[in-house]
């Protein structure tokens, strides 16, 4: 397993960011559907392993894989371009603004949606045999994992808020650490396990990550859940957004960028 | 037995009915180490008799192959190096041959055989195209080692099927074996062998033992007075002692050379005293440093962590150096001349004290159009030395152009540079990932249609372009654009809409030069500077462009108060008609 400099793997976070602003509107909605997607049916398939183990600690052990998977096919999540996309204008890589980083996460973020609704739908008919039965076991476990996140919240008004925009800040630092050690391995088994490590820590501590929620919440709401989708965007998704955006760009991008890579431009000569 | 290569060599070549002689020969044996990682190199080639410029090709065809064989990385196989220097050779060649007379009959144009022999180490190494002949000399016979090209169509009409020049690529012959001291090889044109029997050869070599010059002066002579007409070369090569042992394995190639460590700074390297780390990146690291030697500094690139798995990566990396030993311009970096033999992969470049464009740009926010004429005029001296020898950059950015502090603008970072001739034909084209940055790269490479000189003309001007006005003239659209179609909705922003006080011509030549299509750009880099210096007529348009172009803005106010005030009046009027 190849260990990278923490300055090459830097510029190589600089370099990513810039990719992604540099992407096409296809490319940057196609790979995020799919990342998405692929998140939503880790996140299915954690919840069953759990309900099925009855120890949420093997759900959360097994739940990166996908994570795993999503990284190395090369599709984008939101919180991951939280992170690296601002480093190519922080960097002043030609060409980068702030309008291009709002493109791309709002592409970014309509992608990740469509893909993980997809799956919601998907598994919907599946826990519920095409809509004809009432939600098995899983089902209905993810239909009221989604009421104590939300109303839950909400019952304690701002220090709800303030503890759901907590976690996801929390959730933010510790998936995008996972997007960051990827990089610091050349090999696949070394970006999975760097990748590994800081998912599982996420995931059992039931942080809030804006992608896994854009799946178990509309879930819920297919599999009877006994909240709103008003409660969902206002007393969940909106600001795990803004918690994940503030967890991945300070505690990750800015810590990193300014201490392994001097801002200032230097002289090179080839 | 000795532990130093040596050998003797005669050569002679006559020219025949013609006043001029196009064979052409050569030999070189080098001294020091090159002897070792490059060893003795014989070549001959004989140009075309159909052709008034043969003998350019055939001397054209030795020179630069004796030149740049020693040029290559030592990093290189013999195969390798001179199957590349050849294929480059051909490639002008048969430009050359494009060019002139020789576009419609090939047997008018830059064409010549080849051949030659390398000795490194122990091995012999033979090349050769064309029907000139590479012997080995045994007690009572020859034995040709070469195939002669040459395709017969009847008992009296034949021609040469391969050759140098004849073609944009050319195929080939290589064969190494393991050389015996006390042997003679014999190189030969068809002016020679065609006249000469194995016993004449033997009987001169037996008449001049000591002196294999007068016995191939001996030779050519006798082919002449048996009726040759056509040119006449000879070389001899006797082995008189071969090293004890090769150190360096005939087929020395990239692997050959181990990575280096993670330099840092006061540690001694390859001879180099290490001073300072100047940048780490994720392709590559750069320190620069003093070489012992001669007391200069010169910049160590070595490769990164991340590529060093990477075969393109590293072929590309020992690429650079021998590309920058080819290029002689005061505007392409150079590199460290040293000889040292090298065990480890690295790059040594001189150390160019200044800061690079990316830079002078942040402290030159709208610098005066002079100013950015003398950069860009630089530069391009640069790109066009690189054009010359049938190269192109493909990385042109700001942050690969070094400003000293004489004011010298030089390009850096050759490592993405395209070699004609050395383009492997093997790869997929398609698979290969665009070269460069993609904010400056020509449409026509995301297209996959592959770049040319009027890329680095696109690069060129999207540069003078943002030098002007601090953006990108499409914006980053451009590097978005996947098809055709979103080559049609590129929309190229005036350079006045940014910096209303330059002259309307500015945005005439850097619109032509940032066309999409290639085809609608000026043709050549020489082109748009002239165009830059002094425009032409139909860059001056005294048509005044009209308000919508020139400023949008201003129109759409203008015409929304016209609009306002036609609406307040209709009102008016139909309050006042009540």
């Amino acid at each position: 397993m190849a260990y990278l400099a923490p300055a090459e793997f830097v510029t190589k976070m600089v370099d990513a960011g810039e990719s992604k602003l540099l992407m096409s509107t296809r490319d940057t909605l196609i790979r995020a559907y799919m990342a998405g997607a692929i998140l939503a049916l880790a996140a299915a398939f954690a919840v069953s392993v759990s309900v099925n183990t009855g120890n949420p600690l093997v759900g959360a052990l097994l739940f990166p894989v996908g994570f795993c998977m999503l990284y190395l096919l090369g599709f984008d999540l939101l919180t991951g371009v939280f992170t690296l996309a601002p480093l190519a204008v922080m960097d002043k890589r030609p060409g980068a603004t702030w309008n291009g980083v709002m493109r791309n996460w709002s592409l970014v973020f309509t992608g990740n949606f469509a893909g993980a609704m997809t799956v919601a739908v998907f598994m919907a008919i599946i826990f519920t045999n095409g809509f004809t039965e009432a939600p098995n076991a899983i089902g209905q476990k993810i239909g009221h994992i989604g009421e104590g996140r939300t109303v839950g919240y909400a019952a304690h008004g701002a220090a709800g808020m303030l503890t759901l925009f907590i976690r996801a800040v929390m959730c933010n630092w510790m998936v995008s650490t996972g997007v960051v050690a990827a990089m610091m391995s050349t090999s696949v088994s070394g970006k999975v396990i760097a990748m590994w490590m800081p998912i599982l820590v996420f995931f059992y501590m039931g942080f809030e990550h804006s992608i896994v929620n854009m799946y178990l919440f509309p879930s819920g709401l297919m599999l009877g859940g006994n909240f709103t989708f008003m409660d969902y965007m206002i007393w969940n998704e909106i600001p795990t957004v803004l918690g994940n955006l503030v967890g991945g760009l300070t505690f990750v991008g800015a810590t990193l960028y300014s201490t392994h890579y001097k801002t200032a431009p230097k002289r090179r000569a080839a | 037995m000795s532990t130093i290569l040596r050998v003797t060599l005669g050569q002679a070549s006559l020219a025949g009915d013609h006043d001029t002689n196009q064979d052409f020969h050569g030999a070189l044996l080098p001294r020091g180490h090159q002897l070792a990682s490059k060893g003795i190199a014989l070549a001959l080639a004989d140009g075309i008799s159909s052709s008034q410029v043969s003998q350019i090709a055939s001397q054209t065809a030795v020179r630069s192959f004796l030149d740049d064989y020693y040029a290559t990385s030592e990093a290189w196989s013999v195969r390798r190096a001179a199957e590349r220097v050849l294929s480059a050779t051909n490639a002008w060649l048969h430009s050359q041959t494009m060019g002139g007379d020789g576009r419609f009959e090939k047997d008018r144009g830059y064409v010549c055989t080849f051949s030659a022999l390398i000795l490194k180490g122990r091995d012999l190494h033979l090349v050769h195209v064309g029907d000139s002949r590479i012997y080995r000399v045994h007690t009572n016979a020859l034995e040709q080692l070469t195939e002669d090209h040459r395709v017969r169509l009847s008992a009296t009409e034949s021609y040469l099927g391969r050759a140098l020049g004849t073609g944009a690529h050319v195929e080939i012959d290589y064969r190494s074996w393991e050389a015996e001291p006390g042997e003679t090889y014999l190189l030969a044109t068809d002016g020679a062998y065609g006249h000469l029997q194995a016993d004449d050869v033997h009987q001169a070599l037996q008449q001049h033992p000591q002196d294999p010059d007068a016995a191939a002066t001996h030779l050519v002579s006798l082919a002449r007075s048996r009726g040759s007409d056509d040119d006449a070369t000879l070389q001899l090569l006797r082995i008189d002692a071969l090293p004890a042992s090769t150190t360096l394995h005939p087929q020395l190639c990239r692997e050959g050379l181990s990575l280096p460590p993670i330099l840092a700074p006061r540690m001694e390297f390859e001879g180099f005293t290490i001073l300072r780390e100047i940048q780490v990146s994720a392709r590559s690291h750069l320190h620069l440093a003093v070489d012992k030697a001669s007391g200069r500094q010169y910049v160590i690139k070595t490769p990164s962590v991340d590529l060093c798995q990477d075969a393109d990566y590293l072929d590309r990396f020992v690429l650079e150096e021998w590309i920058a030993r080819r290029v002689d311009s005061p505007h392409v970096i150079k590199t460290w001349p040293g000889e040292r033999p090298r065990s480890h992969l690295f790059v040594a470049m001189e150390f160019i004290d200044g800061q690079t464009l990316a830079q002078w740009m942040r402290d030159n926010p709208a610098p005066p159009l002079d100013s950015v004429r003398g950069v860009i005029e630089q530069l391009a001296h640069g790109l066009q030395a690189l054009h010359r020898r049938e190269m192109l950059h493909q990385d042109l950015r700001p942050e690969n152009v070094m400003i000293d502090h004489q004011g010298t603008v030089k390009l850096i970072d050759l490592a993405s540079a395209h070699v004609e001739g050395l383009a492997e034909c093997h790869r997929d084209a398609l698979v290969t990932p665009v070269p460069g940055t993609l904010q400056y790269i020509a449409p026509e490479y995301l297209l996959g249609q592959g770049g040319s000189q009027r890329s680095e003309l696109f690069a060129l001007a999207a540069i003078t372009y943002q030098m002007l006005t601090g953006q990108l003239p499409y914006g980053l659209d451009l590097a978005r654009v996947r098809s055709p179609q979103d080559l049609r909705s590129l929309r190229y922003v005036p350079v006045r809409h940014h910096r209303p006080e330059l002259p309307t011509w500015v945005d005439a030549v850097l619109a032509k030069a940032l066309q999409p299509d290639p085809a609608r750009r000026q043709e050549v880099i020489s082109e748009f500077i002239q165009d830059l210096k002094a425009p032409g007529a139909q860059f001056k348009n005294p048509r005044t462009p009209p308000l919508i172009e020139r400023n949008p803005v201003l129109f759409w106010k203008s015409a929304t108060a016209l609009l306002s005030l036609t609406v307040i009046a209709l009102i008016a009027w139909r309050i006042l008609e009540r």
